[in-house]
């Protein structure tokens, strides 16, 4: 089964052609080329996959395509800061070391990006939940933690 | 993976047709948090998914003396629910250690019971506040208290064409206070043990009380002769000791990957305590 969807991505408008059995992760990665979105344990643990749905943070892994449709989702892709800079959580994992490997970080700054987005101002506690649905196999935790502080403190 | 039709009705009507109209090898679709793992790992391999989340029949959250849950509420909204909070904490615990944010902001407090894991978070909570199940389907609607509901691992009494539409909780007696209490690897994981108490006391005396624990038994238990223990006495030391040591008595635990049947065993005990012990505390 093959259907049109049309949905929000990254601010823009887009349509593509998927099949039913399809996550959104692979309508990203495949068909819309933004492999920022990493495929990861597929099974919704690893929160390498991590977008935003309505500015919820998800699993694509494990969000059927089709119920994107009319929805806005924002990927890593559409992460930018003014004068088309990184955006304030990129730019504090680069200064305070929270990118080791690099893998789970557009799942972690996606997830940061929803913490702070809903907390302006988490406790160290809170981040730790805010990122609790994302692995880092390097554990690189103590930056990571420490960039999202630091990022906490440029968008306020 | 088996590729699957997916389907996205409007309304139950609609859905029930479908499932209807359907060969067989049909599921509906709540979150799919837990069957979009499973189909991927193969454990079942559906020809079609009816996807519930464009009914609106099955959203929202009304509260006037009982609580009326919609079963596609998301473990999210009942989070951040500060009603919710302040009259049934239990539950909101429960959905707040339940997997992570991204899990949270897609599956639905539906999903979690019909899914009928024995570790469900969100079970022992509503079995202690004796929610009561709404069933529909194309033979008409049929309510349910939760106790009959879960019929072992991965079982329900639903038929297959039913959909559980609405959890009803029951407004509590004055004086009630309770507690949810998870044991799990990380805070995040799956409950090794997790348990739910509500009690009702009045001049120091345990009027009624409810108590219920998971992951350690093929389906979330009550544990009745340990309720019946408790009331009309006042809780004291000794009383939790024996609660404790029923408890024990009364689970079956498996050993997995998380943990063994003995620990399991030992901590349904030590667990079920202590949500006594936080729930007393709540009722000072």
């Amino acid at each position: 089964m093959k259907k049109t969807i049309h949905f929000i991505l990254n601010g823009h408008e887009v349509s593509v052609e998927v099949e039913s059995h399809k996550m959104l992760l692979q309508i990203l990665r495949d068909n819309l080329h933004l492999t920022g979105t990493k495929d990861g344990c597929g099974q919704g643990e690893c929160g390498a996959c991590t977008v935003l749905v309505d500015g919820m943070s998800i699993d694509s892994c494990l969000y059927p395509a089709f119920e994107v449709e009319g929805k806005s989702v924002t990927t890593i892709e559409g992460l930018v800061g003014e004068g088309n800079k990184l955006h304030p959580i990129q730019e504090a994992f680069v200064e305070k070391g929270g990118v080791q490997c690099g893998f789970c970080t557009p799942g972690m700054i996606m997830s940061a990006k929803a913490l702070l987005d809903e907390n302006p101002n988490p406790t160290d506690e809170e981040i730790r939940k805010g990122i609790s649905g994302n692995l880092c196999r390097c554990t690189g935790y103590v930056q990571i933690i420490d960039s999202i502080r630091k990022a906490a403190r440029s968008l306020r | 993976m088996k590729k699957f039709d997916y389907l996205q009705p409007e309304t139950l009507k609609e859905a029930y047709r479908l499932m209807e109209k359907s060969k067989g090898g049909t599921r509906y679709i709540a979150g799919g948090t837990d069957l979009i793992v499973n189909i991927k790992k193969g454990v079942i391999q559906p020809d079609a998914l009816i996807s519930l989340k464009r009914i609106k029949e099955l959203t929202g959250i009304s509260q006037n003396k009982e609580l009326v849950l919609g079963s596609m509420t998301l473990l999210r909204d009942i989070e951040r629910d500060s009603s919710i909070t302040q009259a049934y904490p239990a539950l909101v615990q429960a959905a707040k250690v339940l997997a992570t944010p991204q899990i949270r902001n897609v599956a639905t407090i539906g999903g979690n019971l019909c899914n009928s894991a024995p570790s469900a978070d969100c079970a022992p909570p509503l079995l202690v506040l004796e929610a009561s199940l709404i069933l529909e389907g194309p033979g008409g609607r049929r309510e349910v208290p939760i106790e009959g509901f879960f019929k072992g691992p991965g079982q329900t009494c639903m038929e297959a064409s039913e959909v559980l539409t609405r959890i009803r909780i029951p407004p509590l007696n004055g004086g009630s206070a309770m507690a949810f209490l998870k044991l799990g690897r990380v805070s995040t994981d799956i409950a090794v043990v997790n348990a739910a108490a509500c009690l009702t006391v009045k001049n120091k005396a345990c009027m009624k009380c409810r108590l219920a624990v998971g992951a350690v038994a093929p389906v979330p238990l009550r544990l009745e002769s340990v309720e019946k223990m408790i009331e009309g006495n006042e809780i004291s030391p000794e009383l939790l000791e024996r609660a404790e040591k029923m408890a024990v008595d009364e689970v079956s635990p498996i050993t997995d990957v998380r943990s063994t049947e003995e620990y399991r065993r030992t901590m349904s005990g030590v667990l079920i305590k202590r949500a006594i012990e936080q729930a007393m505390k709540g009722s000072e």
